[in-house]
């Protein structure tokens, strides 16, 4: 025979246990562990760029890497913030800092076609991808770390989330791999470096929501 | 009864914090405020499974509700979810129902025609072109390219209708 809803409400009022809120503090706070992990690992493994060791950065690198580091923050932000659903809110944060990013996979093909156009090389480096493959890999343990954390919520828009785990992961991965990475060309870094992170992005929109389904 | 938004979320708190008396009391308020809801959206018959699920998922999910933070639109959040869901469930087996029944297999089931009819219910506020752009991309699994050669609508035109379609139903969704 069918249980009533009243019997329902009856065993579920039996089950309580005290749960602590999802807190998304906590839920950053994981991210950027796995975070720091990730730069402790790629910089121990690869060895940090030169010119971060004599203290003089390249002013690309730094507009590139804070903006990778960015994207990672704000869509990791926007995808903790998901777990914990709720009717009305609009999550209008990440796609500004998405938007930062994505100048520099702009500028990098504006220059490519730039370079065909009046009869140069095309600037492309045939050695970025193994930067967009590591990067990815970095990015994994974010992925995973997020994903874990998320599970324990609710997100009601699991492909949004799945997304945004995706671009989180990836950013934060060449965000790891910049401080390694010795170009400074926009070509470069626009490409395989911006490029890693629509992968990821693309990646997470089609494997991740299955993960997040509750 | 019905609860005010602020009594609510303090029960939320207290269920939180494993008051026992508190979380019967929330949970009755979830019951009525899902019995609503899901009135408009469903066919009767299936309106209690559904507040019943919905009601599993709030106990499994406690947790994603912030203190501070209004409960109602948490408790939207989470019968829009099992709603959607159910509803793709449901038409999946009405379909896979509808085919053994071709095949003389079974007996088709109350429950996967009363979904089908909320489903359908959903889809009749659809365009023609949006209707059959989702049917058959996004519930019998066609090919874009597929779906564009038996609509006659280009494969841009059954993306755009995919997506639109799709926007419309979860606004239609979310209409409370």
């Amino acid at each position: 025979m069918r249980q009533t809803t009243d019997d329902v409400i009856g065993q579920l009022v039996a089950e309580l246990e005290p749960v602590a809120p999802l807190n998304q503090r906590s839920g950053m706070g994981w991210m950027l562990l796995s975070l720091c992990a990730s730069v402790l690992g790629v910089v121990l493994f690869v060895g940090p760029r030169s010119d971060l060791l004599s203290a003089r950065p390249d002013p690309v690198f730094l507009i590139a890497t804070g903006l990778f580091f960015v994207l990672a923050l704000a869509s990791a932000w926007s995808a903790v913030d998901m777990a914990r659903p709720s009717v009305g809110i609009r999550r209008s944060g990440w796609p500004w800092a998405g938007m930062m990013a994505a100048v520099l996979p702009g500028a990098a093909l504006s220059l490519i076609a730039l370079n065909l156009a009046n009869g140069r090389v095309s600037g492309v480096d045939g050695h970025g991808w193994a930067c967009t493959l590591i990067g990815m890999g970095i990015g994994l343990l974010t992925a995973a770390t997020l994903l874990f954390w998320m599970r324990r919520g609710a997100p009601s828009a699991p492909h949004s989330a799945a997304l945004l785990v995706g671009v989180a992961s990836g950013a934060a991965g060449i965000f790891a791999i910049s401080l390694c990475c010795p170009e400074n060309n926009l070509i470069h870094i626009g490409l395989w470096h911006g490029g890693a992170v629509i992968l990821t992005g693309i990646a997470g929109r089609l494997i991740f929501p299955r993960l997040l389904a509750w | 009864m019905i609860h005010d938004e602020a009594s609510l979320a303090r029960l939320a708190l207290m269920a939180q914090n494993g008051d026992r008396s508190a979380y019967a009391v929330l949970l009755a308020a979830c019951r009525d405020w899902l019995f609503r809801y899901y009135r408009r959206k469903v066919h009767p018959d299936q309106i209690e499974d559904l507040v019943q699920d919905t009601l599993l998922s709030v106990h499994r999910k406690l947790a994603s509700h912030e203190p501070g933070r209004p409960f109602y639109p948490w408790l939207a959040a989470i019968a829009r979810y099992r709603f959607v869901d159910h509803l793709r469930l449901a038409y999946r087996h009405s379909a896979q129902t509808s085919l053994d029944e071709d095949m003389g297999a079974t007996e088709p089931g109350d429950a996967a025609i009363a979904a089908k009819m909320s489903l359908d219910r959903l889809f009749d506020s659809l365009p023609m072109g949006q209707k059959m752009a989702i049917e058959m991309v996004k519930i019998r699994g066609l090919s874009i390219r597929e779906a564009a050669r038996r609509s006659g609508q280009s494969e841009s035109l059954v993306k755009v209708n995919i997506h639109r379609g799709l926007r419309r139903l979860s606004d239609l969704i979310e209409e409370a």
